[in-house]
């Protein structure tokens, strides 16, 4: 039993804020989040960090983010992001109570994979994506030119080589112009082969890398154990996200709305019926007992972990099922994550917010699901690029995030309902305990708070002072997509290292019924639900 | 909601229990279920003569510190409870022994 120093008893409103995962994404998020911001009043308190280049010549990796800061070099930026990102974390861990010195190492070496996986990931051959020229008119560029950056850079870098060449007609050059053009751009290149991964190298890889320590290499996944925190990296990836949704709706208000609004109901149809569906399995089907079947039932409708603890905490059940239903979702999540963003790509390729809308509802724990999100959204861009489709990045990754952070809201309230029938109605004893309405505030996911006011802040800009935005984008920038992307990288491999699959054994019942759920109940309904309320929906094409 | 007496509520893998501190004198009370730890508590503090004759409110906050570590970064509550305990019923003998 604990000693009263290291209770943890929410009792006010304001409990937990310095010690708690959930309050320090908010707090991480925000403080880079101001940092950004800063760009209002001139200021770049963000071009220190580091960002990934697409290589091709070895060593010539990263760059700093900003141009105030070009002076450190790609080391001196990679060593200040460390220092500050291990201080901030350290500072988070210290008032999380955790282990110091074993977070701080742990955090090192996690860094430090995350890193060069990170950098591994952006070989060129692994991640640029065709030239559109080499796809629109392969017979006049040759089908072998790839681009370093941004596709629809490339292109205007060859036009501009063209024009600057003299070529009259840029849209139908000679091919030998074109070659010129094209050796002249600077960030194009020609290869005999490429995976076309996009930023999904990066993410793979790093998946993999943390499965293969998870599962194979256990004495270093132990010592990770104490920094790997996905759910804590995801979390504050989602209040950056935040930004970069707020950037979006700067361009595109209507769509992000919308997307808001298809979310939100396709979640409360999607949840009526899998609960329901799922209870009435595993009551009817697998005799589980009615607390079981519930825990089981909002463990694999809902969030997942969040969800399975708030459900049992409602229905006030041993702590013990929360504890063996999170290690079930926590696995199936993983196998989630590496089966449905290809999966979806092959069967329903032009179909992108459909499927980051079901990817949402059906992926369980917010970190899988938001790099389900992320794997997908490189996916499909890549393949809709080879037909010479350009999506603007972060849509359907968006449609993933924002499906289930609808549901992350709602387990607090759906917590609520739950310890209401089962106080007042399925174990009903006169003069007992009653049911606070702080409950629900207790179970709501704090960091969606950082992801509403980046959102929104962005968004009331681009509102009220147009002519801010560009201030404001600028000093986004690092941190809604470099940063972003350190900590969904850092979540990857986080997830992969904390999964141990070896823990399934002895699951029996319970994983036979959660893995049928899954594929029988949850799959097909949150994919059907998903295309009734997304259908239409597509990403911005690039510059349109 | 006021309360007369706060509790933290734990879960031993067997039993609830509910102690208002760590010091030796604490006021410990456990059961198998919440309704036979509810009974407990209420023969304790009549046992004590605690609040005598009264209807005592309690707090009973699950320290959240007892779950496992790699589970808390999903939630950080369980949840909280107030119970009614009329201590004027005639006392009654408690059904569990709340160890140590």
């Amino acid at each position: 039993m604990a000693s009263t120093d290291t209770t943890a008893v929410n009792r006010k409103w304001y409990s937990g804020m310095a010690t708690t995962e959930d309050w320090w994404a908010v707090w991480l998020g925000l403080i880079m989040f101001f940092a950004g911001l800063s760009s209002l009043w001139g200021w770049e308190l963000t071009g220190w960090f580091a960002k990934t280049k697409t290589w091709s010549e070895f060593g010539d990796f990263l760059k700093p983010a900003g141009k105030a800061y070009q002076g450190l070099g790609q080391w001196g930026s990679f060593i200040v992001t460390y220092i500050v990102w291990t201080v901030l974390t350290c500072i988070g861990a210290w008032a999380m109570k955790l282990d110091l010195k074993k977070f701080f190492w742990g955090w090192t070496v996690l860094f430090l994979i995350t890193w060069a996986v990170w950098i591994i990931g952006h070989e060129v051959h692994l991640k640029a994506l065709k030239a559109p020229p080499s796809i629109t008119q392969s017979e006049i560029y040759g089908d072998n030119v790839y681009c370093k950056t941004k596709v629809q850079k490339c292109t205007k870098e060859i036009n501009k080589e063209l024009k600057k060449m003299g070529v009259e007609d840029i849209r139908n050059p000679d091919p030998k112009s074109a070659a010129e053009a094209v050796s002249k751009s600077k960030n194009s290149i020609r290869m005999s082969w490429g995976l076309q991964l996009g930023g999904g190298a990066s993410y793979l890889l790093a998946l993999i890398v943390g499965l293969i320590i998870g599962n194979f290499i256990k004495p270093l996944a132990e010592f990770l154990k104490e920094a790997a925190k996905p759910e804590w990296f995801i979390k504050t990836a989602i209040v950056y996200l935040g930004i970069k949704v707020g950037l979006m709706s700067m361009k595109a208000a209507g769509f992000a709305f919308d997307l808001a609004l298809a979310g939100a109901a396709a979640t409360f149809v999607a949840y009526m019926l899998f609960w329901p569906l799922v209870y009435a399995a595993g009551r009817k089907f697998f005799r589980l007992p009615r607390q079981w079947s519930a825990v089981l039932s909002s463990g694999i409708s809902i969030c997942g972990v969040s969800a399975a603890i708030a459900t049992a905490g409602a229905i006030r059940a041993k702590p013990i099922m929360p504890i063996m239903v999170s290690m079930l979702i926590v696995i199936f999540a993983m196998v989630e994550l590496v089966v449905l963003p290809g999966f979806y790509t092959a069967v329903a390729p032009d179909q992108p917010i459909v499927n980051g809308a079901a990817m949402g509802m059906t992926v369980k724990t917010d970190g899988a699901d938001a790099a389900a999100g992320a794997i997908l959204d490189e996916l499909m861009r890549a393949k809709a690029a080879v037909k010479g489709v350009i999506w603007e990045e972060d849509w359907i990754l968006t449609a993933s995030i924002m499906t289930k952070i609808w549901i992350d809201m709602f387990i607090g309230v759906w917590a609520f309902v739950l310890a209401i029938i089962w106080v007042y109605k399925v174990e009903r004893q006169p003069g007992q305990s009653t049911v606070g309405a702080s409950e629900i505030w207790f179970r709501f996911p704090k960091f969606v708070l950082g992801y509403l006011l980046a959102w929104f802040t962005y968004t009331a800009i681009a509102v009220i002072a147009p002519d801010l935005v560009k201030a404001a984008a600028a000093g986004a920038k690092t941190v809604q997509s470099p940063m972003r992307k350190m900590f969904f990288m850092l979540t990857f491999v986080a997830m992969g290292t904390v999964t141990d699959f070896s823990k399934l054994k002895g699951m029996g019942r319970l994983a036979l019924l959660y893995g049928l759920a899954l594929v029988i109940i949850i799959a097909p309904i949150a994919y059907f639900v998903a295309w009734l309320f997304h259908r239409g929906l597509m990403p911005p094409i690039v510059g349109s | 909601m006021q309360a007369d007496l706060e509790l933290i509520l734990v879960h031993d893998g067997e039993r609830w229990i509910a102690r208002e501190g760590a010091h030796e004198a604490a006021l410990v009370s456990a059961g198998r279920t919440l309704p036979e730890l509810d009974r407990n508590l209420a023969a304790e503090l009549r046992r004590r003569g605690h609040f005598a004759g009264a209807c005592v409110t309690v707090f009973m906050g699950f320290d959240f510190a007892t779950i496992p570590t790699w589970l808390r970064q999903y939630a950080s509550h369980y949840f909280n409870r107030y119970v009614t305990l009329d201590l004027s019923q005639p006392a009654a003998e408690p059904d569990d022994d709340p160890g140590p």
